[in-house]
């Protein structure tokens, strides 16, 4: 668990200078990458079902990527953008062009399928606390009109 | 007040903001709330991934300033600057000719240098493997596999060469490197080191924004952004595809 704590923190900041983030915020997005894997690989280890872990994971580091963009007034964009990237299933892409290359289009498409569905339950989380905290805390002011 | 100079001062945060890879709703309220700062009686901003149209009206004049996009990068810690400029206008009454110096100064920022910046990729490709549980071996594999990608994509980047072919050519060389590891028997899993030097190539934020366009309601940026992660994925399955393929013909094997 450690392991996995340490090396999603560094891949995640590595990440961060790629996209250019400076100071104490790069440390932050790399705590938001650490957070995010260890909350999939403790549902893992729990015999969650793939999706569902990512799901739990996608929302636990939107969760904490809006409330730490509040907190430091930037974008929250800044911390989802390098916490998503380690739980990206880039093992499932990998797989499917595995077969693909190998000529197996049963077994590429099965595997094509369940990786869509593994990005969707990704994205479902980050979705959701998005949306949520539009409902919670955004309130656009309508434009001034003459 | 110069409503031209306006126009062309909440054009120009809004072409460094999308330039960056802020969100599309993030660039319109950006714009409309500089111009509206000065106080003028409408603004209206429309934005699309590829461009941006913006409007002033201020004493029964219309003003309206198109600019379009062609390059598209990622620079987070500019989105944040800017974001906090346009809040802080207003406070502290900046004239135009203030914003104008302050964003030129924000856009010649250095970023990292390139040398800091294929370390860390490098990094992130070590940290991945571990992540990926792979065994120490591995990692250093990977570290050596994300170097080389990042220095090839950052050379075709440089020469102005389409994504498509960018991400392809770079996760080609990157599979390429791995088969050289494991036909050395450097490493212990090919999947792990092939995997963790392709996260590089992952594309966070075209995914990360569509997400975000489509749920404010920007529907068309939304599915372009979509267009493109997808497109990017597709890139690097072709690249490490043909590598793969090409291998395997001519070494006839694994």
């Amino acid at each position: 668990m450690w392991l996995i704590a340490v090396s999603g923190f560094t891949a995640t900041v590595g990440f961060g200078v790629l996209f250019n983030i400076k100071g104490k915020k790069l440390y932050l997005a790399g705590i938001g990458g650490m957070l995010g894997g260890v909350i999939y690989s403790l549902c893992k280890m729990n015999e969650c079902p793939e999706a569902l872990s990512l799901f739990y994971a996608g929302v636990g580091f939107a969760l904490y990527s809006e409330i730490f963009a509040r907190i430091c007034r930037t974008p929250v964009t800044t911390f989802i953008i390098c916490a998503l990237i380690p739980l990206v299933p880039g093992k499932g892409m990998y797989e499917t062009m595995r077969y693909a290359v190998a000529g197996d289009a049963q077994t590429a498409l099965q595997t094509g399928l369940d990786t869509l569905i593994y990005a969707g339950a990704l994205a479902l989380g980050i979705i959701l606390v998005s949306t949520l905290m539009r409902f919670l805390c955004h309130h656009p002011k309508p434009s001034k009109t003459i | 007040m110069d409503c031209n100079e306006l126009l062309n001062v909440a054009g120009y945060a809004g072409k460094i903001l999308l330039e960056s890879g802020a969100e599309v709703y993030r660039c319109e309220e950006t714009m409309v709330k500089i111009a509206q700062s000065f106080d003028v009686d409408e603004v209206q901003a429309f934005v699309m991934t590829t461009g941006i149209m913006l409007s002033i009206t201020h004493n029964q004049q219309n003003y309206t300033k198109i600019l379009r996009i062609q390059k598209r990068g990622v620079d987070l810690h500019k989105i944040d600057s800017i974001n906090e400029l346009s809040r802080t206008i207003k406070a502290k009454q900046y004239k135009i000719n203030d914003v104008m110096e302050l964003l030129k100064q924000l856009d010649q920022e250095p970023r990292y240098s390139l040398f800091v910046t294929l370390f860390f990729s490098a990094l992130s490709a070590f940290g991945f493997a571990l992540f990926f549980q792979g065994s120490l071996f591995d990692a250093f594999c990977a570290f050596t596999v994300g170097f080389c990608i990042k220095i090839t994509a950052v050379g075709m980047e440089r020469n102005n060469v389409n994504a498509f072919f960018q991400n392809a050519v770079a996760a080609g060389v990157g599979a390429f490197i791995t088969l050289l590891c494991v036909q050395l028997s450097v490493c212990d899993s090919m999947d792990t080191v092939m995997i963790s030097g392709m996260m590089l190539l992952v594309p966070g934020l075209a995914i990360t924004n569509a997400i975000r366009d489509t749920v404010a309601g920007d529907y068309v940026s939304g599915l372009s952004r979509g267009a493109e992660a997808f497109l990017t994925a597709i890139a690097i399955a072709v690249g490490i595809g043909a590598v793969l393929a090409v291998w395997m013909n001519v070494t006839g094997g694994i």
